[in-house]
């Protein structure tokens, strides 16, 4: 008796509570979940909280929970995105080229046309790494050199995507290391391990600037303004082009209204200068595209990296 | 002298207060890990000042380490894995009714290891930063063997070798699962996205330690707990003489696996745990209850705090996943680590690692003060003690992927480790394997990679070749004995 | 079943596994031949070897007639068993708090505990407690009822 009289106090606290906050109403009537394919902290969560910070602190009635899923390259936190109801109260992060590497080699649930692409917000360029005392000094010496052991960040991921480009226009045939995560590529390029790396900007643009690493090119199509010294492949006679992006993705479907009201907030809040001076503070490269300018972008790279895979499967 | 003063000022202690009581208290629950909690509470410092926000992130690292010792004396149930050589000697001796002086001897250690390892980090990171580039994935490969000797110690003269072994072997097995990383294919996941990235190995220590230990409980013949022990436990038992030098070469040990890369607390707490019973005089008491074997491995750990930071803030090369987490903090506020940070942060930085200092006195304290009362959780009667810790393992399952996969998983690996306890196989191998086995594996095939198919690599380099010494010397005297051993129960019996 | 032989199934299995561990490495693509499948070989001829090398002493040397007991109480056991498999199946549809604050007096109830304040007041501390650690200090989101 006494024992059921407690369930039933326990249950109804928890009942009461669990009385729907949403009656029905104007868009947003609950907070907007975003999901997060990766773990809290890193460079892709960062981002996501850029944006979450300035549309709760000028969007009235628009409150954000980040959710984090993490797991198999991002492929677990895709897959959430893609089967999330399409009723605008699920958004997420999409990170490339992971995103349609997973795609190509057969293992996604989802396709591209699973989402709405809402736009890109950040990227990291690609870049080739030495340690500091190599021989090697530009593209051509990399070129040049023969039975070179080069570390990439996994199979499948953008550093090794850009060395099988460099490998089919160099005509070379590289040592490949594949590393979990950048931290391992990292000790092996300051430890003198590996005799380059192909690597993002923000892992090592520091380590370049110390003197304890050298970069000897940028994988993008211009110089950056973080480094703008340091060449382009391309200005070096290699068309390699590589670089890492992280934008917001919805499941597809979602109501116009609705999904163009999203659409203009991230739009509006990329474009204001406390959202560019963050990020400069929180060392993520902003590169704002609009959403079918990205999705163009991502259907390139998912053609781009299907030819890969169909020379050398993983 | 600036710096101490933002360490002492009164918001400061109590952030770092607040870090490292809530670090013991989640290192001490089944299933929340340091990494975890720092993971989590990065995006919150965020908003905070980069100095506070630093210090109490530092406070729930050193805390947590230690205070996952707490449940693994108590309760046979490590909080996390690097608490697991803790677990073999701080049960018995709680089961005896020594539980107070296994706490006090675990909280003194770990003060004792993590004080050290941060002076060493106060004093050297930027010059022992340098030398750790040497060690490359052979090294790594070879660190992994050395941690996997601990096997050896862990099966006694009277628990079977050949059985730890066996356990060891199949725990590295079980961690082939997943991703291969050197061909990006996937290898026996059968076809389930949850195992794409292997098994993780907190559901596998939940599963079996702490759920095989409330399964156990719940299937006691008798509910009336013998407590007679407990009841005449010795107040105020002194520490042993002599402890010392097991604390100086835990923390020894584990300052300088800290600073090498991979998941360094284990595989110190295990170097250390080996090496405490190679020169122990009283090598018999090991696996009944050692507070000597409790010295070692939990200075041993403690010890990867201070040295794991070490390659972190200097090369940003963070020595484990807690100081990887951490440093998601240092970037977030735009302290990028290398030299800016011992310049133009300092007045960040340092205040940093002193407070590191004062979340190890902050620990000492609380461990000291609430372990008589901690003792008597023991007390505790099963029929509560067991849906309590069962709802914790459920939800630490779950909590660390947000996967109700896991939940399962943990489940099938209470009831599996059963029935090797049973049978006479050793968990602690099973798990060691489970957690060294990707370690060795990335190490080793990297090494052919680099030496290019030759196997010479992982001879090659004097830091290898001293490491093979000390790995030889790890297994040779204990596989001698159990020879000897052996032999004479052959000759008794035939 | 008697212990030794529980013991002698058991390694049968794991040299079975290891040959088949053993078998399937020659699957493995490209680089994997001369890196993974090496340390897969190692480790599955290693693992039948020690299985062997058990299964010859064992057969040898134990003459025990002990019964593998897995538990004292066989209800209590199955009973928590069955239960947290409930606590799993309902952890997404019903969320942590419904189905702990089920689970935790339901087990303590079976385990033969009889003091329901007791119960009831343990409950609502672990799942307090657990409220304030991962909703309030560490804003994990858990599934189940929103206002949480």
């Amino acid at each position: 008796m006494f024992k059921a009289s407690i369930f039933t106090s326990v249950a109804l606290a928890l009942g009461l509570a669990s009385a729907p906050a949403a009656l029905a109403g104007e868009y947003p009537d609950q907070p907007v979940t975003i999901i997060v394919p990766s773990k809290a902290g890193g460079s892709t969560d960062r981002t996501a909280r850029l944006f979450t910070e300035l549309a709760e602190k000028n969007y009235e009635g628009f409150e954000f929970v980040i959710q984090n899923v993490p797991g198999s390259g991002g492929q677990k936190g895709f897959e959430a995105i893609a089967r999330a109801d399409a009723d605008g109260y699920t958004i997420g992060l999409n990170f490339t080229p992971q995103l349609v590497a997973h795609i190509v080699s057969g293992r996604a649930q989802y396709t591209l046309d699973s989402f709405h692409v809402m736009g890109n917000v950040a990227q990291d360029p690609g870049i080739v790494v030495v340690p500091a005392d190599s021989p090697i000094k530009t593209m051509a010496d990399l070129a040049a050199a023969s039975g070179l052991t080069v570390a990439v960040n996994g199979i499948g991921s953008d550093d090794f995507l850009a060395a099988k480009q460099f490998e089919s226009i160099a005509g070379v045939t590289f040592n490949l290391l594949p590393t979990k995560g950048s931290t391992e590529q990292k000790a092996a390029i300051l430890g003198g391990h590996v005799d380059a790396a192909f690597m993002n900007l923000s892992q090592m643009i520091k380590q370049h600037k110390a003197g304890d690493a050298r970069i000897i090119a940028m994988l993008t199509e211009e110089r950056d303004a973080n480094l703008p010294d340091m060449p382009t492949a391309l200005e070096q006679g290699y068309d390699v082009q590589m670089r890492a992006t992280r934008g917001f993705v919805a499941p597809a479907g979602i109501p116009d209204e609705i999904q163009s009201q999203l659409d203009t907030m991230l739009a509006e809040i990329m474009a204001s200068d406390e959202f560019k001076a963050n990020a400069a503070k929180g060392n993520i490269f902003l590169l704002p595209m609009s959403g079918p300018d990205y999705l163009a972008y991502l259907t390139d790279l998912q053609a781009q990296t299907q030819a890969v895979y169909d020379q050398a499967p993983w | 002298m600036e710096y101490l003063a933002i360490v002492f000022s009164p918001w400061a202690l109590l952030t770092i207060f607040i870090g490292a009581f809530a670090g013991v208290a989640i290192g001490g629950m089944p299933g929340l890990t340091a990494t975890m909690a720092v993971g989590l509470l990065v995006p919150f410092t965020y908003t905070m000042d980069p100095a506070m926000g630093l210090m109490l992130l530092g406070g729930i690292y050193a805390g947590a380490m230690y205070g996952g010792s707490i449940p693994a004396i108590l309760l046979n149930t490590p909080g996390t894995p690097a608490a697991v050589a803790t677990a073999i000697e701080g049960y018995p001796m709680s089961r005896a009714g020594r539980a107070p002086l296994a706490l006090k001897t675990s909280v003194i250690a770990s003060f004792a290891g993590g004080t050290f390892s941060v002076f060493i980090l106060l004093l050297f990171a930027p010059f022992l930063a340098r030398q750790a580039l040497a060690f490359g994935p052979a090294e790594t490969f070879l660190l992994a063997l050395m941690g996997l000797a601990g096997i050896i110690s862990i099966a006694d003269e009277n628990s079977s070798l050949l059985k730890a072994l066996i356990a060891g072997v199949l725990g590295m097995i079980i961690a082939i699962i997943g991703t291969d990383d050197m061909s990006g294919s996937l290898r026996y996941t059968m076809g389930l996205v949850e195992l794409y990235d292997g098994i993780d190995f907190m559901p596998a220590l939940i599963g079996l330690f702490s759920m095989i230990q409330m399964l156990e409980l719940a299937g006691q013949k008798s509910h009336e707990i013998d407590t007679s022990a407990l009841e005449k436990e010795q107040k105020g038992e002194k520490l042993p003489r002599g402890i010392g030098k097991y604390m100086g070469l835990g923390a020894g040990t584990g300052t300088l696996i800290g600073i090498l890369p991979g998941e360094g607390a284990t595989i110190a707490a295990f170097i250390s745990y080996n090496l405490s019973k190679r020169i122990s005089k009283t090598k018999e008491l090991f696996g009944k209850g050692n507070p000597e074997g409790i010295a070692a491995a939990e200075a041993g750990n403690n010890g990867c705090v201070g040295g794991s930071l070490v390659p972190t803030i200097t090369l940003g090369i963070p020595g484990n996943s807690v100081a990887a987490a951490l440093m998601g903090a240092f970037i977030i506020h735009g302290m990028i680590p290398g030299p800016d940070l011992f310049t133009e942060y300092a007045d960040r930085t340092y205040p940093f690692i002193i407070s590191l200092f004062v979340a190890n006195g902050v620990f000492l304290a609380v461990g000291l003060f609430f372990a008589p009362y901690l003792a008597r959780i023991a007390l505790v009667p099963p029929a509560i003690m067991v849906p309590v810790v069962a709802a914790f393992a459920v939800l630490g399952s779950y909590a660390l992927n947000n996967s109700v996969f896991d939940i399962y998983l943990m489940i099938a690996f209470a009831l599996g480790g059963l029935v090797l306890k049973k049978l006479g196989y050793s968990l602690e191998a099973l798990i060691l394997g489970l957690i060294l086995g990707p370690i060795a594996e990335g190490g080793f095939s990297q090494g052919m990679i680099i030496g290019k198919g030759s196997p010479w690599i992982f001879f090659d380099s004097n830091i290898a070749k001293v490491m093979w010494v000390i790995i030889l010397a790890l297994l040779v005297p204990p596989l001698y004995s159990y020879w000897k051993h052996v032999h004479k129960a052959g000759k008794a019996a035939g | 079943m008697q212990k030794k032989w529980a013991d002698r199934a058991l390694l049968a299995v794991f040299i079975l596994m290891a040959v088949l561990l053993y078998r399937s490495t020659a699957g493995y693509p490209g680089i994997a031949q001369s890196t993974s499948a090496k340390y897969v070989r190692f480790l599955a001829v290693f693992i039948g070897v020690l299985c062997l090398a058990q299964l010859g002493f064992g057969l040898v040397r134990d003459h025990g007639r002990d019964i593998l007991v897995l538990t004292g109480n066989r209800r209590r056991f199955l009973a928590l068993l069955v239960g947290l498999g409930l606590f799993a199946i309902a952890f997404e549809p019903l969320g942590f708090y419904l189905s702990g604050a089920i689970f935790i007096p339901a087990i303590g109830w079976i385990l033969g505990y009889r003091r329901p304040l007791v119960l009831g007041l343990t409950t609502a501390g672990v799942l307090g407690f657990v409220y304030a650690v991962f909703v309030q200090l560490l804003s994990v989101r858990l599934p189940g009822i929103e206002i949480f």
